[in-house]
């Protein structure tokens, strides 16, 4: 069966795999634990047309902007087809939208019209009216919710449309036919950083290019669970590509995710970091409370798998390389690992077969291969997948590249990197100091592999712009260079490392994006507090170091004479912490995920040169790379080490 | 060839009695009820695999022991290996080889049960040439009485190893959890009795693997890969649907072993005994490798069939059974194209409800 799906725009990529896959399931979505209710991508494809025909008749035009708030469900995706095929493009946001979100959303990208996932969200949203001026209709997703009046059920405008249409309206076929390949698809809000959301502006080129670079090759007999909040990116490409590829998507939820993975036994799925450390977790609970001798036979499957992938990955090439290595110790190497896998060879396979093939059943036992992206995966987790046999491949992206950048392959699958870059996609590794191009440059051994420095990306997937902000614009994106704002490196297997931030931005694992600096200036009004910086890159939660002031201290009764000494201290940790609660709360107008867990004290003062600028700016890469065993402290007990 | 001292010692054979004892255990802890009720539902099945298992394989058994001219006790002890039922290790092939595995339990199953009859039957139907020539050779060298089959033995022997099999259905019913547990230590513990056995004979008789002839080496190697690729043929003149072929083909040729050794140490005595296990450590070994390496194979071949019948039952269970999934034209290959079995295998329990 040929492969390549020819499409030029996305209604087009809709229309056909319509064409292509006719009566196959597309999207399945769950009424009770074994009842599904499938709708084909003809169906679907012509109830698309029914509503891009209501849609027009309404008098939406080609290009216009629609608001989309809802999370996965049937009609998100219905309402998806609508909005491409009648040639417009739609604005994605969760159901757990902000009111000033709303506000600022719909009123910065001229959304006239708005689909709404429930009744809440209508009435949230109708209340808010007077303060959307331009906003002229509201749809309601949800079947089994009430119309407030002057809003339209999703269901009536479909078959209003499927009436125009039977009646000959051809309206919809005009428009996919006008629809070019730089009109923009998408238009998603990132939350925001600093100040206010920023409107990426993707284009229908940006995600055709896209259906090239996921890895696994899937058809109509693989079957995709969908958990990820389908308004991300990151889950929307994996959707865009089971419909280019004739596979069905499940809609799980979470609630529901370890019954749904078992029934469905998906083939693929997109995933976040957060699923995999859920999913160890519950594995290791499930060994530590199993029979004495299944326990052992899992440690000794565990042993064997990490000995034998261990040269596996030596052999072919695919360990981790962060420096050139010598020729003697590769001669020297090769031979003593091929030994290893060898005698390794059938003790694995038989442990393999007996019992690490029941754990990968808590995957649902089909799984060829997982994407993970949206944030870091921590390396314990990573290594405990492939070790077990579940390929779980690390991609990476950014909204502004629809996302995906780089993603490991079934042949590139080192554990540490991001895999190399997709298809006609360049990267730069740039040195934030002197802005000189290290990698690639041929003045460099190696043509500068292994330097580290701030990543550019130019392809076809890096993003049009933000929309109405070409300032913004113009900081990252330069000459098709998107400066992505994340170190990295260049390996010598030719696979990109992600080694941190080179913005102070924090993304935690959830995917809330927050700013260190105004946390940080507040604490440090604190009179105990001379410096702290703000971390939590990829964790749960975020915590602070903290360089105590002895004066400070010694005035509420401390009495000290070292930063040493303080560490220890027992009554200065109850008095900053107390200051901490008090200086960041939610009364003070901090969101819940901007509250500090958890904290150290350092035993030593930041110094310029070293720790800060010349300019007292800190120097976040080196403080934490100076403090990393502090850092791992606080977050120990996440993940790996959960009690 | 001649062994001429003890291929095991009397500790070896204890170690052996327990091992077959725990191996048994494991085996009935797999089972349950339901496995029983399967053989039914699967009659066609069954059936096939009963016709290459005790029909083709001691046939074989004879076959290759002529052309290969074995010794006498060696050809009894293919024989016997021939005759035997199908064992758990079996399932666990049919797993990795994408074939239907409530099958090969439910041929299991059935071939245990149905052994007590067969075994002897067909022991004396296929070894009795060769017992007559034991027996000519001993009274030529001046013994008294004849060599026999102890066909009673082989029967109290093959009621012995079900005693644990029930226990193990028993446990199975009474607590899941400890009956998972024993049945992979089982199938760990059947690995490990067939490397000490190995290395037992490595060790004490070294030049045991020199002097064996090739012949032996070939029967027990042929012997089960000839009962594979039969058992996967029939199933295919039978118009099976693919994952049965793959089931019926691994069950022909994986014997169960611990019943061989039991039945040898039982009803045996050396010096033929020894000849006997000898025989049954060797084609133990081989018939893991050789099953191995199909079930790679089988894995590389029916990868899409499987998807397509894996996607069915998905599909089914999810959407209903009514649900029929219809595959783009062009999209199957003929083979399997318009094969209402790819999909329906597992309904016939539902509809009987």
């Amino acid at each position: 069966m040929e492969k390549v799906n020819p499409a030029q725009n996305v209604a087009d990529l809709y229309r056909i795999s319509a064409e292509r896959f006719e009566a196959m399931p597309a999207f399945a979505t769950r009424r009770k634990t074994l009842n599904w209710y499938p709708i084909s991508f003809r169906d679907l494809y012509e109830q698309g047309l029914d509503l891009a025909t209501g849609l027009i008749d309404m008098g939406v035009e080609a290009r216009e902007h629609i608001a989309l708030f809802s999370d996965n469900r049937f009609e998100w995706i219905l309402a998806d087809y609508g909005v491409q095929l009648c040639g417009a493009a739609d604005v994605p946001r969760g159901r757990e939208i902000t009111d000033e979100e709303i506000i600022y959303i719909i009123n910065h990208a001229e959304v006239r019209v708005a689909f709404v996932e429930n009744e809440k969200l209508q009435n949230k949203i109708c209340r808010l009216r007077e303060k959307l001026p331009q906003l002229r209709e509201i749809i309601l997703l949800d079947p089994n919710g009430s119309c407030q009046s002057g809003v339209r059920a999703l269901l009536d405008l479909v078959s209003f449309g499927k009436q125009l249409r039977t009646d000959g309206d051809k309206r919809a076929e005009k428009r996919i036919e006008s629809i070019k390949k730089d009109d923009l698809f998408t238009l998603i809000y990132t939350s925001g950083t600093t100040g206010a959301p920023k409107g990426v502006m993707l284009t229908h080129a940006n995600m055709i290019s896209q259906m090239e670079a996921i890895p696994v090759p899937i058809s109509c007999t693989d079957r995709v669970l969908s958990i990820l909040p389908v308004w991300h990116i990151f889950e929307r490409v994996f959707e865009m590509y089971t419909i280019y590829s004739g596979s069905c998507t499940y809609y799980s939820s979470v609630r529901t995710l370890a019954e749904d993975i078992r029934h469905v036994q998906p083939t693929f799925m997109g995933s976040a970091p957060r699923l995999w450390e859920g999913m160890h977790k519950r594995i290791m609970e499930g060994i530590k409370i199993a029979h004495p001798v299944r326990r052992a036979l899992f440690h000794i499957a565990y042993f064997l798998g990490n000995q034998y992938n261990d040269s596996m990955y030596y052999l072919w090439g695919n360990k981790l390389k962060t420096k050139k290595e010598p020729l003697w110790t590769r001669l020297l190497l090769m031979p003593t690992h091929a030994l290893r896998w060898l005698i390794v060879m059938p003790w694995y396979g038989f442990f393999n077969a007996v019992v690490l093939e029941n754990v990968r059943l808590s995957t649902g036992g089909s799984l060829k291969a997982t994407v993970s992206g949206g944030g870091a995966l921590p390396p314990e987790i990573d290594r405990f997948f492939n070790t077990i046999g579940i390929p779980v491949l690390e991609g990476y992206g950014l909204t502004e590249t629809s996302p995906v950048v780089a993603v490991r392959t079934e042949k590139q699958l080192i554990i540490g990197t991001i895999g190399p870059t997709v298809p006609n996609t360049e990267v730069r590794i740039v040195d934030m100091n002197t802005n000189e191009v290290l990698y690639p440059n041929s003045k460099y051994p190696d043509k500068g592999r292994g330097f580290k420095g701030e990543l550019f990306v130019r392809g076809p997937q890096v993003m049009k712009g933000y929309y109405r902000q070409p300032e913004l614009t113009e900081k990252v994106l330069q000459d098709g260079w998107l400066r992505t704002g994340d170190l990295a490196m260049m390996t010598f297997n030719n696979c990109l490392k992600i080694l941190g931030r080179s913005k102070s931005t924090i993304v935690l694992s959830n995917g809330e994006n927050l700013e260190p600096e105004p946390l940080e200036l507040r604490l440090s009004q604190s009179h105990l507090i001379d410096h702290c910086m703000i971390i939590g890159q990829d964790k749960k939660f975020i915590g602070a170091l903290i360089v105590p002031n002895i004066d400070g201290l010694r005035e509420k009764g401390v009495k000290s004479d070292s930063l040493s000494e303080l560490v220890k201290n027992k009554e200065a940790h109850r008095l900053i912490n107390d200051d901490i609660r008090e200086k960041i709360s939610t009364n003070n107008g901090f969101r819940n995920y901007e509250h500090i867990r958890d904290f150290r004290l350092l035993a030593n003062q930041f110094e310029i040169g070293v720790e800060l600028t010349d300019l007292h700016k800190m120097k976040r890469h080196v403080i934490t790379d100076k403090y990393q065993d502090v850092i791992h402290e606080i977050y120990s007990d996440e993940t790996v080490n959960a009690k | 060839m001649q062994i001429e001292t003890q291929l095991l010692y009397m500790s070896d054979k204890i170690v052996l009695a327990i091992m077959i004892f725990i191996i048994m255990f494991g085996m009935g802890a797999s089972l349950t009820y339901n496995d029983f009720r399967a053989i039914g539902r699967h009659s066609r099945g069954v059936f096939i695999g009963f016709i290459s298992q005790f029909g083709f394989m001691p046939l074989l058994a004879l076959g290759l022991s002529y052309v290969l001219h074995l010794t006498p006790s060696m050809a009894i002890a293919l024989i016997l290996i021939g005759c035997l039922p199908g064992g758990t290790t079996s399932n666990i092939f049919a797993y990795f080889s994408r074939g239907s595995v409530a099958l090969s339990v439910a041929m299991t199953t059935a071939s245990t049960l149905v052994a007590i009859v067969m075994m002897p039957l067909l022991l004396e139907i296929y070894a009795s040439g060769y017992v007559h020539q034991i027996s000519a050779s001993m009274q030529a060298e001046g013994a008294q009485g004849e060599f026999v089959i102890p066909l009673g033995d082989i029967v109290s022997s093959l009621v012995l190893v079900l005693v644990p099999v029930g226990m193990g259905i028993y446990l199975r019913k009474k607590s899941p959890p400890w009956a998972k547990t024993v049945e992979d230590t089982a199938g760990f513990l059947a690995i490990i009795v067939i490397l000490y056995l190995l290395a037992t004979a490595l060790i004490r008789h070294n030049e045991l693997f020199l002097s064996t002839p090739w012949e032996l080496y070939a029967a027990t190697i042929l012997v089960g890969l000839i009962g594979i690729l039969f058992g996967y043929w029939v199933a295919r003149l039978f118009r099976l649907p693919p994952i049965f072929q793959r089931a019926i083909s691994l069950e022909t040729g994986i014997q169960n072993t611990p019943v061989a050794f039991a039945i040898i140490l039982l009803s045996f005595s050396d010096p033929i005994q020894s000849q006997m296990l000898w025989l049954a450590i060797l084609y133990s070994t081989f018939i893991v490798a050789v099953s191995s390496v199909v079930t790679l194979y089988y894995r590389k071949i029916g990868k899409f069939d499987w998807e397509i019948y894996s996607n069915t039952i998905v599909h089914n269970r999810l959407f209903g059974d009514a649900y029929e999934t219809r595959y783009p034209k062009g999209f199957l290959p003929k083979r399997i194209d318009g094969d209402p079995s790819q999909g329906t295998l597992t309904r016939p329990a539902k509809q009987k409800s």
